[in-house]
């Protein structure tokens, strides 16, 4: 059933939703009730994208109140000052809060920490002032009066009960939309640059253009929340829009679990009634939102709703089985030689064990002579006073493994951080093949074929070891915004696409039978091992690793040392910052040592080795 | 014409300068100890022109004295707020924290409410209410006070960074918390007693501003989002930053108001902050951050 067009994977509890909004207006003749359940379906879908912000960005919007009001002032006065017809007015408010919002989220997004929620709040303001000082077109703090309601031909949706029903399956809509979203690789990406930024961006994934997205998305949401809302009580004043209103939002987000949708909608049915509840102590209302905010946020940060299931339900009546239950199903299959990297290290696994089937690419056929791929010429770069490199120069030719080596500080990791975009040198170059990597963005260098594993292993905790697999895979979809939301058969194809492969490249590493595990489980060297997999996802021509054998046992070190000579036999060019001298003199076919920032030597290893400038680097000069 | 009243806008610009200079200070000071930003900073202003009203005008106490408690006071509940809430949250993820002191100014300023009402309260300022003619630009004495005693504070702030062990000890735990721990500071201990220095700095920015443009439960967040502005301005995290960037955003402010349209005087600041997180987001004096991975 999830497999079909637009139906989104929790359908049954989709259903049960809708079945109950249905049947709900049945047994009410009362209108009150049905206006705060109207408004109900109205905040629901601001909150939604609210949701969708945080999971993507980690951040959250106080000004979404802003753009709910910018989305009905501007469709009021199109409809009605100047006229237009309903869609143009739609269409007019939808596309001009687009707008924006996307100017407002290109500065505030490109930086690090919660620039965002300073940028929102300050935003709601200006508009505040904007609704109530501009009164020739918004009739200022009066308010703006008759607006026409919405209509379709003749039918007008005149009744709350009318409007209860669209305004529903409105949010059901964009609900199931939503789920879609998040169910598909471009949530998964999302949720990956929630957690890790940077290490999503050396997967390849446009981490800054998807966050943008979200945003305006998000502000879309609510300017659709905002048109439905001016067209429906047919009167707005800005006091409906200021700060609170945002703050409110945001503490329903809070309290249904930030990020998540179910909770997000829970935490809005709560919030929406709180009022109702409060009604003669009008004056608590801003003193008690504030404190269940805070509330929530101290003892509960997931929110109420996900600590309510984990109480009220066992864990068998949740939407998954338990990951153990899986793992051992998974593991009951059988038949393979090792399940397990560890295991395989134990039985002394032999050579034929050990092979990346999954990677048959072009440049297969081991090492050429032909030109260098990556280029590295007169590389430099300082911070202050400190220069970390000076002008460096390297090469890198298919399937050749070039060992950076030199002491702490001597400029290793800054020389990966500006081959993979992290870093812009201030002067020199960075050539694959022909083509200048220098003004690309780490995500861009990631596509064109630049993997890399860090020092310190970088995994997805939230994610499964497939889904951290997946991530990987990110490039090799192409299936956009339009067809995630909907689960276009396409879409679906290619997700399936992409978990085969990903479970075949899985396989080749021995780690198939944990698939289905929390990363947490797994152990160092099947996290580096994961690490690497997920690199070669990209299809790499060049892999850039961060002291792969950093921390491991010497009999794990030789394993993972086997499958990066493996690497290399299929063409792919390595670049190897390693201390452990016995991995470097082993597998390097050439030696950058780095000292300071200068290049002090290159060579083979065995020239390198006998350098005194080297000897001198590593182990001081002899008093004479 | 239009010159005869520059120097006016330039004095009122100053002067609203200052107060954003103290709040953006506060900003900062928690900034460094804990990469927060403080959503209740603005809050602490309101609440030490709050507290300073109801001593002076209900206990009937002399003004240095009220002014005295209203801001230990303020420190207090600055101090409060990091130990209680920041504290004792489950999740140390900085979104989670920071939206906590959303939570925390939200309720402050809805007790306020409860308690000083929603009108807005005044008090006298000091020396007198007839102000000094200086090219053209009429001065009230309580101007010169704000200068004067803003001028005082950033001075003996600089003096307790630059020339005291402690102060030495809150600017080793901003530059790398870890380092410091491991040298036996308390980054705990220091971190109180950032947010008790920027609760005191709020309340004294509030008891300063409020004879100029009276207080009411509600404005703590506009001053504390400008101070933030003028903060941005001048580079997140930096303390020069903070002072030039609040000074700079007073008089442009005033400019602002004054050549274009005073009712559009609050959105300046935020099209300032806006422009400069476009423009130039690491401020007049800040530094672009290195990420080690």
């Amino acid at each position: 059933m999830s497999r079909l067009f637009f139906v989104p994977k929790d359908w049954r509890a989709i259903l049960l939703l809708a079945i109950c909004v249905g049947t709900l207006p049945l047994g009410l003749e009362n209108d009150y009730f049905m206006l705060i359940l109207n408004v109900l379906a109205l905040n629901a879908l601001v909150v939604l994208g609210l949701n969708l912000l945080i999971g993507s960005t980690g951040q959250v919007s106080i000004g979404h109140a802003a753009f709910y009001g910018l989305g009905a002032y501007l469709s009021a006065i199109a409809g009605t000052s100047w006229q237009w017809p309903l869609p143009g007015a739609f269409a007019f408010a939808i596309i001009l809060v687009a707008a924006v919002s996307l100017l407002l989220a290109l500065p505030t997004l490109r930086l690090e920490g919660n620039y965002l929620v300073m940028a929102t709040l300050g935003f709601n303001i200006i508009v505040t002032i904007l609704f109530n000082q501009m009164e020739p077109l918004t009739g200022g703090p009066s308010g703006f009066p008759g607006i026409p309601r919405l209509s379709l031909g003749s039918f007008v949706l005149s009744t709350d009960r009318r409007f209860y029903y669209f305004i529903w399956a409105v949010f059901l809509a964009a609900f199931c939309l939503t789920l879609n979203l998040n169910d598909s690789r471009l949530g998964r990406a999302f949720k990956a640059i929630h957690e890790n930024d940077l290490a999503a961006q050396a997967l390849g994934i446009p981490s800054f253009r998807y966050k943008v997205v979200a945003f305006v998305l998000s502000a879309v949401y609510a300017a659709l929340a905002g048109f439905c809302y001016a067209h429906y009580v047919t009167f707005i004043s800005p006091k409906t829009f200021d700060i609170f209103y945002s703050v409110q939002l945001v503490t329903m987000v809070v309290v249904g679990g930030m990020g998540s949708l179910w909770g997000g909608l829970a935490g809005t049915v709560l919030l929406t009634f709180l009022p109702e509840l409060l009604r003669h102590f009008e004056d608590f209302y801003v003193l008690t939102y504030g404190l269940i905010l805070m509330g929530v946020l101290v003892f509960c940060p997931q929110g109420l709703v996900p600590v309510f299931l984990s109480v009220r339900w066992p864990s068998t009546w949740r939407k998954r089985p338990s990951l153990a239950a899986r793992a051992s199903s998974d593991s009951s299959r059988g038949g393979e030689p090792a399940s397990s990297p560890s295991q395989a290290l134990g039985s002394g696994m032999s050579e034929s064990a050990l092979s990346l089937r999954c990677l048959k690419d072009p440049h297969a056929g081991g090492r050429s002579d032909a030109a260098a791929l990556l280029r590295l010429r007169k590389v430099t770069l300082g911070f202050g006073g400190l220069q970390a490199l000076q002008s460096v120069s390297m090469e890198v030719g298919q399937g050749e493994i070039v060992a950076l080596i030199g002491p702490n500080g001597a400029g290793k990791t800054t020389l990966l951080n500006i081959i993979s975009g992290l870093l812009k040198p201030q002067h020199g170059e960075v050539l694959l093949e022909e083509k200048s990597l220098l003004g690309l963005s780490p995500h861009e260098i990631a596509a064109c074929g630049i993997g890399r594993t860090f020092q310190s292993v970088q995994m997805y905790h939230q994610f499964s070891v497939l889904e951290n697999m997946l991530v990987g895979f990110h490039v090799q979809g192409d299936s956009g915004f339009l067809a995630a939301c909907l689960h276009m058969p396409g879409e679906r194809r290619e997700e399936a696409l992409l978990r085969e492969r990903a479970s075949d490249l899985l396989q080749d590493f021995h780690m198939d039978a944990k698939a289905h595990q929390p990363v947490q489980h797994l152990s160092l060297l099947e996290q580096k091992l994961l690490e690497m997999a997920r690199a070669l996802a990209l299809r790499p021509r060049i892999l850039l690793m961060d002291e792969p054998v950093g921390g491991l046992h010497p009999r794990e070190s030789e394993l993972l040392v086997r499958y990066i000579t493996l690497l290399r036999q299929h063409g792919i060019g390595i670049v190897l910052v390693e201390h452990d001298m016995n991995v470097v003199m082993r597998v390097a076919d050439r030696v950058v040592v780095l000292q300071h920032g200068f290049r002090i030597a290159t060579g083979t290893p065995k020239e390198v080795q006998q350098d005194p400038r080297v000897i001198a680097a590593y182990l001081g000069v002899k008093r004479s | 014409m239009f010159w005869l009243l520059i120097p006016q806008f330039f004095v009122s610009g100053i002067t609203t300068g200052s107060i954003y200079a103290l709040i953006a200070l506060g900003y900062c000071l928690i900034q460094n100890a804990t990469g927060l930003v403080n959503f209740a900073q603005g809050e602490f202003v309101m609440l030490g022109a709050m507290m300073m009203v109801s001593l002076t005008h209900v206990a009937q106490l002399p003004m240095p004295l009220a002014f005295l408690i209203s801001t230990a006071a303020v420190a207090v509940i600055g101090v409060a707020l990091e130990q209680g809430p920041l504290r004792h949250s489950r999740n140390r993820d900085i979104l989670t924290l920071v939206m906590i002191t959303v939570g925390a100014s939200i309720s402050i300023r809805g007790a306020s409410m409860l308690v000083w009402g929603k009108n807005s309260h005044i008090f006298p300022p000091l020396g007198g209410e007839s102000p000094i003619v200086l090219f053209n630009a009429a001065i009230m004495p309580q101007s010169l006070w704000i200068l004067g005693i803003s001028l005082c504070v950033l001075g003996l702030l600089y003096l307790f960074f630059h020339r005291t062990l402690l102060g030495k000890a809150v600017r080793a735990a901003a530059d790398n918390p870890f380092g410091a721990v491991l040298l036996g500071i308390s980054v705990r201990r220091l971190v109180a007693l950032a947010f008790a220095l920027s609760g005191a700095l709020g309340a004294l920015a509030g008891i300063l501003v409020t004879p100029i443009t009276s207080m009411s439960y509600d404005a703590g967040l506009m001053l504390g989002l400008k101070g933030f502005a003028g903060a941005i301005l001048g580079g997140y995290g930096s303390t020069v930053g903070a002072v030039v960037g609040g000074l700079l955003l007073g008089i442009l402010e005033s400019f602002g108001a004054g050549l274009i349209s005073s009712a559009y005087k609050d959105a300046i600041a935020f099209i300032i902050l806006l422009a400069i997180l476009f423009v130039r987001p690491s401020g007049l004096f800040g530094s672009a951050r290195v990420k080690r991975l």
